[in-house]
């Protein structure tokens, strides 16, 4: 469902001249999977995420998304897509019916066939109560319910979940999780990022750990612990960080820049 | 993928929701101006009120010196009505400490009366003497018919004021000698009554002018008596009138005042209602992080733009025509009021707002809102937050100012030149149609019109490209390292300058340009001075900022400056373009001369410069004028300027912006017209032959034949024989092409031009092998 080969993206820097967010990286997701991208903050889950999105432009690479590619038919995969993302907010002074309906119609749905598909969602996500409610007026809960809601109107085959948990309370976290793991069950195809290591332990079929844009490994949870002999997700994920930071480190002391990714070997990253 | 209205017409539906449900941008957009012009009539009607009934305070010292006999006060309506509003004060001599007038200032600046009046001793006398039945000499004077009326009180303390109005305080004297002393053709007059004002105070002035009045009138009773006494006709005073006739209708003459109003208004509100809604629309919805969401959904980057276009508009539209609606209500109720209170001088300047009027002003209203919109918008896109919009928009407000302000210049009407003025045009349009010169407006609408929807295109162009720019969309908060910076630009450094960089450098050489020519300008004009200071602008103004930049900024100056080794066939072909385009340069040259025509000062400089010209030697003229400006200013312009541009903005962008800057480094707007021109056509020269030496041939043949022309047109035998089917006199005596070859040479250039542009471009080898490469890809 979706195919991401080498993608980079580098943006220009006042004092770095070029700055490489994701290096080369690639991997694949199928249909009713869920695929985690795990790492820490400024690891490149986010940008990556936005080029899958088509919010960002890939400096190089391949996305091809339900047999449609990035470069030519972007138009396409914003249709098969639904993006929820911690840092997406909501219009304040639109009810979340009206939301709804709004980005329902953005994708040429009927307006019988969106009031009905919204009557279904707000039941399935519980969200009847708040229908009429301000989104500027709700809580983060009811907000990132919203926004879910607003990702699935459409009825999208591929979903892509950007620390969507973040700033939830542990309550609404858990239902969210419950939420993913339904869709997944539908057949959705999902993509899921997020720096929390459990949610991965407790979600995730695959996982692709990214640091510093690359992808160190990438796998299913046994795979990875057998591959690296550590049962603790979290030891192994530090491990492993650890080791690209010494490896880096003893190879340059510069921060990463364009003119060095053709010298530099590929550091673990993997094709699926 | 094509655009599909239904979708923007989505957008906009939900910002025209979202924004009406805003209550600041409602505040601003529609309850304001509700609010401001109700509120501005009612401080008018306060301050003419205020103005109309405030008694003042007046001080009097010496009245026992004024004639028992002729009181100052004279009975009747006017005068009465007057002194009600006086309240007086009297100062016997005896309460003086002083001198009167040291006193009078000081009663004046210490704000104990609004005005001192000074009667001097001998006042009383003087006249209870001078009765002009008791001299002969006067009955002469009267009867040669020197009026004795002939200026009028009010009149001399309106061009006292104005001349000496940066004095706190003044005294004015003013003396019925000129009156009586004519009549009685005395050397000598009465001694002179004496007002104390403080021109500063408004209270003061309407002192004097109240004052005044009474002085007046009774000046104008007293000499009616004086000639009554004598036997002589009072009606003398008032026997030679000036009686005007204007065929204005009342309502061509207020809508001469509202047409100099309305459109100032219009634009001002009309660019103000744009900037809210595009600051929230853009700079707000990054700042909510809304931006995202719309950004992955099925709309492209054109249709969010047009559906947020189309919002803004529609209350930068609303804005102006309610501004203009309520100020139309507010006037006509005001005005009527001054009807009612008898001030029949202001219902006779202003009248209510035509109707007619309004309508002409919506109508040149949506092509500018569209424009100011997609502007405003375009600039708020570059903002992260609302308050880094507001920072962005204000430089927008302020540039369209003078745009909007330079029809308000007397003189400044519609015409060719000023109609493809964006803004201003529309101004003067407007304004023609409210006076209804409409033969004239319509004449000029096309222009108008064809002007504002290209700068609308623009606009909305460079917004879409503001909304495709993820360095735009997506900036973070970056924060600026002087020594980061630095150390870059060092490290990595690119053969040709950054399209930054490039316009760092133009706007460098306008900024050194404009100081060093005021700088550099000296009061003696002499052919040696005038070379230096050429000279010195050309090399250290405009040559030197890209020297130093292409030094220190790229890796090679050779690509830099677009030194590329040129192609024999390039150099003539220039050669031949520069001979061939000149004649329809002077035509062009002439037509903006005309248009735009310069003012006699100029004219007389340049027609000096002109003669110190013609006087130098030719080689001194040629190199000077010709060869240094050709060498530096292409140096400039279509090398460093245009590589850079070309890099990264594309040959296109180049083109324009490097002729822009080439046109405005002309300083004078009959040359950066002109100059711009021959700019877009350097700009393709440059384009095409890869690099900058077939410019400085074209640059360098136009400029000498320009000299040679303006130099063969006082010396004759410098034409050679054979060339005389190409020259002819003109009436001013100059010398001009023939029609012949300025057709002919017109067709020659077309075809040079076409062949350059068709012909395989040349690529760029560069004098020096071996760039001096320092970026680490080395």
């Amino acid at each position: 469902m979706v195919q991401v080969q080498n993608l980079t993206k580098t943006y220009p820097d006042l004092s770095e001249g070029t700055r490489v967010a994701v290096d080369r990286i690639s991997f694949s997701v199928a249909a009713g999977e869920i695929f985690g991208v795990l790492g820490p903050n400024g690891a490149g889950k986010t940008t990556t995420l936005r080029m899958l999105s088509t919010i960002l432009r890939p400096t190089s690479g391949q996305i091809i998304i339900n047999q449609a590619n990035i470069d030519t038919e972007a138009h396409l995969i914003r249709k098969s897509i639904g993006f929820v993302s911690n840092n997406t907010a909501l219009y304040d002074r639109m009810s979340a019916r009206e939301l709804v309906e709004y980005f329902g119609r953005m994708h040429d749905m009927e307006r019988d066939e969106l009031r009905e598909k919204i009557e279904i969602l707000f039941k399935k996500l519980c969200m009847e109560d708040i229908g009429n409610v301000p989104c500027g007026q709700m809580s983060t809960g009811m907000k990132q319910k919203v926004s879910i809601a607003r990702a699935l109107i459409h009825d999208p085959p591929v979903l892509i979940f950007d620390e969507a948990s973040v700033g939830l309370d542990v309550i609404v976290a858990r239902a969210l999780l419950y939420t993913i793991a339904g869709l997944r069950d539908e057949g959705k195809c999902i993509i899921f990022s997020t720096h929390i290591m459990r949610e991965v332990e407790k979600l995730c079929d695959r996982v692709a750990m990214m640091h510093r844009g690359r992808i160190l490994d990438i796998g299913t949870l046994e795979e990875l612990a057998d591959k690296h002999d550590q049962n603790d997700f979290e030891d192994l994920f530090f491990s492993l960080l650890t080791r690209h930071d010494q490896v880096n480190d003893q190879v340059e002391m510069q921060p990463l820049k364009l003119t060095s990714v053709t010298r530099r070997p590929s550091a673990g990253a993997t094709s699926v | 993928m094509n655009m599909k209205w239904s979708r923007v017409w989505l957008i906009y539906a939900r910002e025209m929701r979202d924004q009406i449900r805003d209550r600041r941008t409602m505040f601003t957009i529609f309850v304001l101006p509700l609010l401001l012009y109700p509120f501005m009539g009612m401080l008018m009607l306060q301050v003419a009120q205020f103005n109309s009934e405030h008694p003042v305070g007046v001080t009097w010292i010496g009245e026992e010196n004024w004639p028992q006999e002729n009181p100052l006060i004279i009975d009747s309506d006017a005068t009465r009505k007057t002194n009600a509003l006086i309240r007086w004060n009297y100062l016997a001599k005896t309460e003086l400490k002083s001198d009167a007038q040291v006193e009078a200032e000081a009663i004046v600046r210490e704000g104990r009366a609004d005005l001192v009046l000074i009667t001097k001793p001998g006042f009383r006398e003087w006249l209870s003497q001078s009765k002009l039945g008791a001299n002969q000499e006067t009955r002469h004077a009267t009867d040669a018919g020197l009026t004795a009326t002939a200026s009028s009180f009010d009149s001399e303390s309106d061009s006292e004021s104005d001349s000496d109005s940066d004095s706190e305080s003044e005294s004015e004297s003013i003396s019925i000698a000129s009156t009586s002393s004519t009549l009685a053709t005395r050397p000598s007059g009465p001694p002179p009554l004496l007002t104390v004002v403080n021109q500063a105070s408004d209270s003061s002035v309407v002192a004097l002018k109240r004052v005044g009045h009474l002085l007046e009138n009774w000046r104008s009773t007293w000499l009616r008596e004086q000639l009554a006494e004598a036997n002589l006709n009072p009606s003398i005073v008032d026997i030679i009138s000036v009686e005007r006739v204007d065929i204005a209708p009342p309502e061509t003459k207020q809508a001469l005042v509202w047409s100099k109003i309305l459109p100032l208004i219009m634009l001002v509100w009309a660019l103000t209602g744009a900037f809210y809604p595009a600051i929230d629309l853009c700079a707000g919805e990054k700042e909510r992080g809304t931006l995202e969401t719309l950004l992955c959904s099925p709309a492209s980057r054109t249709e969010i733009v047009w559906g947020k276009l189309l919002t803004v508009i529609c209350f930068s539209i609303s804005t102006a025509v309610l501004n203009l609606f309520t100020m139309q209500f507010t006037s006509t109720f005001v005005i009527n009021q001054f009807a009612s209170a008898g001030a029949s001088d202001v219902v006779q300047a202003l009248g209510p707002l035509p109707f007619s009027s309004l309508t002409w002003l919506i109508v040149i209203l949506l092509p500018i809102s569209a424009m100011f919109s997609a502007l405003a918008l375009a600039v708020a896109t570059l903002a992260r937050s609302s308050k880094e919009a507001q920072y962005y928009l204000m430089p927008l407000l302020l540039g369209g100012l003078p745009l909007v302000m330079l029809p308000m210049l007397p003189g400044v009407s519609l015409g060719t030149g000023t109609a493809t003025i964006p803004v201003t045009g529309a101004v003067l349009l407007s304004r023609a149609l409210i006076e209804g010169h409409y033969t004239e407006a319509f004449l000029f609408a096309p222009i108008v019109i064809g002007v504002t929807v290209t700068c609308c295109l623009l606009a909305i162009r460079w917004a879409v490209r503001q909304f495709e720019n993820e360095s735009v969309l997506f900036r973070e908060s970056e924060r600026f390292e002087f020594r980061a910076w630095i150390h870059n630009l060092i490290q990595h450094r690119t053969p040709t300058a950054t399209a930054n960089e490039a316009m760092l450098c133009g706007a460098i050489i306008l900024v050194a340009l404009f100081f060093g020519r005021m700088s550099l300008a000296s009061n003696e004009l002499s052919w040696t001075s005038m070379t230096q200071s050429t000279i010195v602008i050309q090399l250290g103004m405009i040559l030197a900022p890209c020297l130093v930049m292409a030094t220190i900024l790229t890796s090679s100056i050779w690509k830099a400056l677009r030194l590329g080794r040129p192609r024999l066939a390039d150099m003539l072909f220039c050669f031949g373009l520069g001979i061939s385009l000149h004649p329809a340069y002077m035509l062009l040259s002439s037509a903006i001369q005309t248009e735009f025509q310069l003012g006699a000062d100029t004219k007389e400089v340049l027609g000096y410069i002109d003669a110190m010209i013609s006087a130098a030697p030719l080689w001194s003229v040629i190199l000077t004028l010709a060869v240094i400006p050709a060498i530096c200013e292409e140096l400039a312009f279509r090398g460093f300027i245009f590589a850079g541009l070309s890099q990264e903005q594309g040959t296109l962008r180049a083109i324009i912006v490097s002729a822009l800057f080439f046109g405005l480094s002309h300083g004078v707007l009959q040359q950066t017209i002109g100059a711009t021109i021959m700019g877009l056509i350097l700009g393709v020269v440059a384009w095409r032959t890869g690099g900058v030496l077939g410019c400085i041939v074209l640059h360098m043949t136009h400029n000498t034949l320009t000299m040679f022309v303006a130099r063969a047109g006082k010396q004759a035998d410098l034409i050679p024989s054979g060339l005389d089917w190409a020259f002819e006199r003109t009436l001013e005596g100059g010398l001009a092409y023939t029609d012949t070859w300025t057709i002919l040479s017109m067709a020659i250039a077309s075809l040079i031009l076409a062949a350059l542009v068709f012909n395989k471009p040349s690529s760029a080898s560069y004098f020096w092998a071996k760039d001096r490469v320092v970026s680490p890809e080395s």
